[in-house]
């Protein structure tokens, strides 16, 4: 009951003519710059920050906060029809969405990585209202023992990701692993592989790498056909999803926000990992998991369920505990802080409207983002037809923008160039770049969990079995070995 | 005779034409490096005296971020533009005083290659510990940190910023043996410390005090030199237990060397001006920050003896970055 009335002055709040006007602001600029790749929700958000100044508190943050989901809209975008991932948690939508524009079925995938964001989104929204203080005080267990052993089943899961050669995609996680420990290292304060380049103290950033590996490498490998191949072969079918593509779609839909909705809450896992973890799922889980990278449905929806149902608890933590999950939640939290609200636990209570406003407008802003979505998925896939001389050097251009925005250094542009061209060997050896990108991304926050678990415990490697929750991760970490190394040895045995 | 005439001419001209420089001062937009990402507190005061500027003098004002190695790719694009008066970069204690030991090449020195402008703000630092940890005050802190050496988890925003050495600086001046757990910025930190994973931390004031209002988080003291008026019942860490420890996370307004001195006193005058403003001071106390005025003099005696403070912490800590 006490939910109800609390909707209903929420949507009482965000219904206000001025309310409904920044939340429609915010999330089709929020598409907009997910479109495009490096230009964040951070940039964006803290650029607009003066202007929240002369706004009062609740219109404000209804406006950031729809900037920050509505970006993982758009983000898939980008990836679907030109491998271009517009924001980091889109780059494993890449993968299959890709392949489906390809085939010509760039419309299903468009629309379905819109509705499977939708439903992701309303769940996530409902989560927050329905079990915010709950998840929240869940999330704060997850000490660095518990993200360890988290990652550790993460990247053993991760074996399902690599296609056809294994050792080939072992490779692949071990050369991400090394790109992602550049930099300096946060136990030591050491440079590890920086060569005296000040560029590379800080790493290298996820939005070069991903655009590298997947934009550049694959119009360079485009490019090297004789004849002018356009991308996209076979005749465009139909806009819409078919019966059939929503059925299978609808599953791993739901696995999806499942998985997205319990990242989503741990601040300490970042955007990408939710949407990676789900795509394993659902090749693990897929009766045939051969037609992964070849263009299945739900290699796009269950992925796009997971960034936004994450980005969606990804509040949570802010909401309930006065914790940002990210910068861009920071920027969001210095925002309210400025308008004279103690952002903290008691912010539920001292300021209901605020925070049933914002929980009702992430639903109307839900809305807006499908009304907005769905009608641009014809006009996107228009864009298609655009002859490959004019389209290539306009997605190279976007890539150019989108890197140098990040930390306005041309050094990024550069460096993603360089990374193209890593992506373009890996092509001609038949190495898929996905399993990279999961070793980059999981490898420094396992190191880091690891080395931090270690510390707080000096130098006991038992923590991670003493504590309850770091004991369930392991224990299934080792079931995951068993269940994948059975069949081989079955097989094996069999054999001899 | 007639080359003194000259060089009283030439000096009459020189000061003539900075005096027309200063007086044409902005003639055109006005760039400020912040040497960090968007979004944080150098960012945010920088665009809000960057829009001040404007309204003042008529000159759009670009932020530009340019983060990276600690703020020193940002700085070494300022120390090496040319000193008009049209680059300009948000140091901190960062930039322009703890990095010239921490790095063991640093590409810009941070007194020969700045006229420093205006100091902008200092944040005020607060000592938190978990609820669960016994110690009531300072001085409890100190005897349970010796009664169990090496065995009380300090965390930090990460290795060498300003909460790494406000605990550096506590252990050499208590003379207790701390482990230190360093993460990736303040949230990481503090979200662990309030799960209770570690015991203590040094955090800027505005990201912790919300938690120590709804009992999640235990504030011993701040880290300043003098009371904070936004927790005035707390005392300093000087005062409770170690005299002379002070530990305050500044930012300024620096052009590069040899800027036409008019010019930096121009920039100075209204950067305090624009600090003065009700509205700003009603942004500082939010955000658990001060400001004191100073002349171009007193701010670049005052990086200077941070240059020496730090200097002397790094050393005895043995920290390195690189």
């Amino acid at each position: 009951m006490d939910l109800l009335s609390n909707l209903a002055l929420g949507f009482g709040v965000a219904f206000s003519l001025q309310n409904l006007a920044y939340c429609f602001a915010g999330v089709a600029l929020g598409t907009l710059i997910g479109v495009l790749p490096g230009v964040g929700p951070l940039v964006t958000i803290a650029m607009l920050f003066p202007i929240t100044f002369h706004l009062p508190a609740v219109p404000a943050i209804i406006m950031l906060a729809g900037i920050f989901y509505g970006a993982q809209y758009g983000g898939s975008t980008t990836s679907i029809l030109v491998n271009l991932p517009g924001e980091t948690a889109s780059a494993v939508t890449c993968i299959d969405g890709y392949q489906m524009a390809r085939r010509g079925r760039a419309g299903p995938a468009l629309a379905t990585a819109a509705l499977a964001s939708f439903f992701a989104g309303c769940v996530g929204t409902l989560l927050i209202a329905l079990a915010g203080p709950t998840l929240g005080e869940w999330a704060l267990k997850f000490g660095a023992a518990e993200y360890t052993s988290l990652m550790l089943m993460a990247l053993v899961a991760s074996a399902v990701m690599t296609q056809g050669d294994a050792v080939k995609g072992l490779a692949m996680v071990v050369l991400g692993l090394l790109v992602g420990v550049v930099g300096v290292d946060v136990n030591s304060g050491m440079a590890r592989y920086s060569f005296g380049i000040p560029e590379l103290v800080d790493g290298i950033g996820f939005t070069v790498v991903a655009v590298g590996l997947f934009a550049v490498a694959e119009i360079v490998a485009n490019l090297e056909s004789r004849e002018p191949r356009e991308v996209y072969t076979g005749p465009v079918t139909g806009l819409m999803p078919t019966a059939r593509d929503i059925r299978d779609a609808a599953w791993p839909t739901v696995r999806g926000t499942a998985v997205g909705a319990c990242f989503g809450v741990l601040p300490g896992t970042g955007p990408a990992l939710s949407s990676f973890a789900t795509y394993m799922l659902e090749k693990k889980l897929a009766r045939d998991p051969s037609r992964f990278g070849r263009g299945a449905i739900e290699g796009v929806a269950a992925p796009e369920a997971a960034n936004n149902a994450a980005a969606q608890t990804a509040f949570i933590p802010m909401l309930t505990l006065g914790i940002p999950a990210s910068a861009t939640m920071a920027v969001m939290l210095a925002a309210l802080t400025l308008q004279g609200i103690a952002t903290g636990p008691q912010v539920m209570l001292e300021k209901p409207d605020l925070f049933w406003g914002l929980i009702a407008s992430m639903w109307i802003g839900n809305c807006l983002l499908v009304v907005l979505n769905l009608p641009l998925v014809g006009i996107w896939v228009k864009l298609l037809t655009v002859p490959y001389r004019w389209l290539f050097p306009s997605i190279i251009l976007f890539c150019c923008i989108g890197n140098y925005s990040v930390s306005n250094n041309p050094f990024d542009v550069y460096l993603c160039a360089v990374i193209g061209v890593l992506g373009y060997v890996l092509v001609k050896l038949e190495c898929e770049p996905a399993p990279l990108l999961l070793g980059y991304v999981l490898g420094p926050l396992l190191e880091e969990n690891l080395r931090r678990a270690l510390l707080i415990a000096r130098g006991d490697p038992t923590v991670f079995f003493t504590r309850p929750l770091s004991l369930v991760f392991m224990i299934a970490t080792v079931l995951i070995l068993v269940v994948m190394i059975a069949p081989a040895a079955r097989g094996m045995r069999r054999g001899t | 005779m007639k080359r003194c005439t000259t060089a009283i001419f030439g000096f009459l001209l020189i000061g003539l034409s900075h005096l027309v420089m200063a007086q044409s001062y902005p003639a055109r937009p006005i760039r400020i490096v912040v040497p960090f990402p968007a979004g944080g507190i150098a960012d945010l005061f920088s665009r809000h005296i960057g829009q001040k500027f404007n309204d003042a003098w008529g000159q759009p004002v670009v932020v530009d971020n340019r983060p990276g190695a600690g703020g020193n790719i940002g700085a070494e694009i300022v120390a090496k533009s040319p000193a008009d008066g049209y680059t300009l970069v948000m140091g901190s204690i960062g930039t322009h005083s703890v990095n010239v030991s921490l790095f063991s090449k640093l590409p810009y020195d941070p007194l020969r290659d700045f006229a420093p402008v205006a100091l902008v703000m200092e944040a005020e630092g607060l000592l938190v510990l978990h609820p669960s940890v016994p110690a009531k005050s300072v001085k409890e802190l100190i005897a349970l940190a010796r009664a169990r050496p090496g065995q009380v988890a300090y965390a930090s925003a990460g290795h060498g910023t300003a909460s790494h050495l406000a605990g550096e600086l506590f252990k050499s001046m208590a003379k207790v043996d701390m482990v230190h757990v360093p993460y990736k910025g303040n949230v990481p930190a503090i979200t662990d410390l309030i799960g209770g994973q570690t015991s203590l931390l040094f955090a800027t004031m505005p990201t912790v005090l919300p938690q120590v209002q709804a009992g999640r988080l235990k504030a011993l003291a701040v880290t300043s030199s003098a009371r904070s008026p936004a927790a005035p019942e707390l005392p300093t860490i000087a005062e409770a237990a170690l005299p002379g420890y002070s530990v305050t996370n500044w930012i300024g307004l620096f052009a590069p060397a040899g800027t036409p001195r008019d010019i930096v006193v121009k920039l100075n005058g209204e950067t305090v001006r624009i600090m003065k403003t009700p509205e700003i001071q009603k942004r500082l106390v939010a955000e658990g920050a001060k400001f004191t005025p100073t002349t171009p003099d007193e701010f670049a005696a005052y990086v200077k003896s941070e240059i020496a403070k730090w200097a002397k912490v790094v050393k005895e800590a043995g920290i390195h970055v690189d």
